[in-house]
């Protein structure tokens, strides 16, 4: 596509005229503008949000709220604010397991890495939960949560896993800061950081040492009827999942075995199983509990150091060059960092 | 017209999991009319007129990817679509199909 042909948001072409360009036009047009049509759908998106809850964006504190969807789906979301912060318990679990990982997640970021929400302004977090039917997945949509109850086939609910929470708020932190693009590895790079938060966010709700921690992401989510003990495992990437119905794990735990694809944004859930590996190993070098040096030491390069086309091998400096500031140039943390980069391949 | 044959290729990737599913349909081994409706659903998405990418410049983490690829005699035609950039028209398809790939209905 010749990007002097896409036209700023702005855009005075209404959305029903970009349809009918995007069905009949030539090719180049038709590209031009669907690029167009899903630019306005993010932007419905922000605005909606901010009708929808005018301080979102500078309550300035820890501030929930939680929507009920009532499977109706919808993007934006659609819902009924059914609890707010210092609000009375739910009747509806789901409600409660996603206003309480939530506030783990914020208490986290807050109380071990003086950041203030998402966007590090007191930002409130909102969560829609039972989204759509059937719906087998979470995803943060760039301004809320969103949750789905799982299709009850391969999936149970999505707000049963707090590291699942965790992670999906970490991809709002992400956005704010380094901003990794979601692609090959930058991507790979933006899933590892919400693999490796989202576990930390679990941890310490658990108060688990690395030791102690199972480093599993979204262990439960699967329903019984799936032989697999969870989605990814930061230990040994490649061993959470082997079921006939679908296939196994296929993460490496090394660069020797990257995987190269197309799908999946470039692999970007497969491959986060190196970075990922690479911080299981720096935890369990230093020891203790994971979200105090470990994750501190990822915290800092994900908000100075990394910028959106940043790939493993700049994780690897970045998160090193941090390690040696923070606690002295070849202390533990320091090599801990280095060894566990060059035991997963990413560095010589 | 009703009696051309048709095949359907489906394929979700991406999502919180990254587990693909995907499932393939042949006019041939469904109902009429089922036949019927999948016909109606393919002219209501204007799917042979769709651009092959249909994918948003940034793409949200964690969101579904699909690729449909449709077979009919004398002509072919693949698309590549993000959850967050789905048309409208083409939605009804997608969740038709995301149906017979959760009752297990691949052949």
């Amino acid at each position: 596509m010749n990007t002097k042909r896409i036209i700023p948001i702005c855009s005075i072409i209404p959305p029903h005229m970009l349809e009918e360009i995007a069905k009949h036009g030539e090719p180049d047009q038709k590209d031009w503008a669907m690029h167009n049509l899903s630019v306005l759908g993010f932007l419905r998106g922000r605005r909606h949000t901010l009708g929808f809850f005018p301080a979102a964006a500078s309550v300035g504190h820890k501030y929930r709220t939680v929507n009920d969807n009532k499977n109706k789906g919808g993007d934006p979301p659609t819902g009924v604010l059914v609890r707010k912060e210092g609000g009375p318990k739910s009747k509806d679990r789901a409600v409660n397991e996603a206003y309480d990982g939530a506030g783990a997640t914020y208490d986290l970021y807050k109380d071990i890495y003086e950041r203030n929400s998402i966007d590090d302004k007191g930002m409130a977090i909102v969560s829609f939960v039972h989204y759509d039917k059937d719906f087998d997945n979470a995803f943060w949509d760039g301004s809320e949560m969103v949750y789905g109850d799982g299709d009850g086939r391969i999936f149970q609910r999505f707000t049963g896993c707090i590291d699942v929470i965790g992670h999906e708020l970490t991809h709002g932190v992400t956005q704010h800061e380094a901003n990794l693009a979601y692609n090959n590895q930058p991507g790979a790079l933006n899933e590892s950081m919400s693999d490796v938060f989202g576990s930390l966010v679990k941890q310490r709700a658990l108060n688990q040492s690395s030791e102690k921690a199972d480093w599993l992401i979204g262990a439960g989510l699967f329903t019984p009827k799936i032989n697999g003990q969870a989605l990814r495992s930061m230990k040994a990437p490649g061993t959470a999942y082997n079921d006939k119905l679908i296939g196994k794990d296929p993460q490496p735990a090394n660069m020797k075995n990257y995987v190269h694809t197309t799908q999946d944004n470039g692999g970007v859930h497969i491959n986060s199983g190196i970075p990922n590996h690479a911080f299981y190993l720096t935890a369990m070098e230093i020891g203790g509990n994971a979200w105090e040096k470990a994750g501190k030491i990822w915290y800092v390069a994900l908000r100075d150091r990394l910028r959106s086309n940043s790939g493993f091998k700049r994780a690897a400096s970045s998160t090193i060059s941090v390690a040696k500031e923070l606690f002295g140039d070849g202390s533990k943390e320091h090599k801990a960092v280095q060894n566990a980069w060059k035991a997963v391949g990413v560095i010589g | 017209m009703e009696n051309k044959r048709l095949r359907i290729y489906f394929e979700r990737t991406g999502g919180f999991a990254g587990i693909g599913l995907k499932t393939s349909v042949d006019i041939a081994d469904i109902t009429s009319e089922e036949a019927q409706e999948l016909r109606k659903m393919l002219e209501g998405a204007d799917f042979f007129n769709l651009p092959s990418k249909i994918v948003s410049p940034s793409p949200q983490p964690d969101r579904f990817q699909y690729k449909l690829k449709v077979e009919e005699e004398g002509r072919q035609h693949t698309v590549t679509i993000s959850e967050e950039a789905m048309p409208a028209g083409l939605n009804p398809m997608v969740r038709w199909l995301m149906v017979r790939v959760r009752k297990g209905e691949d052949d």
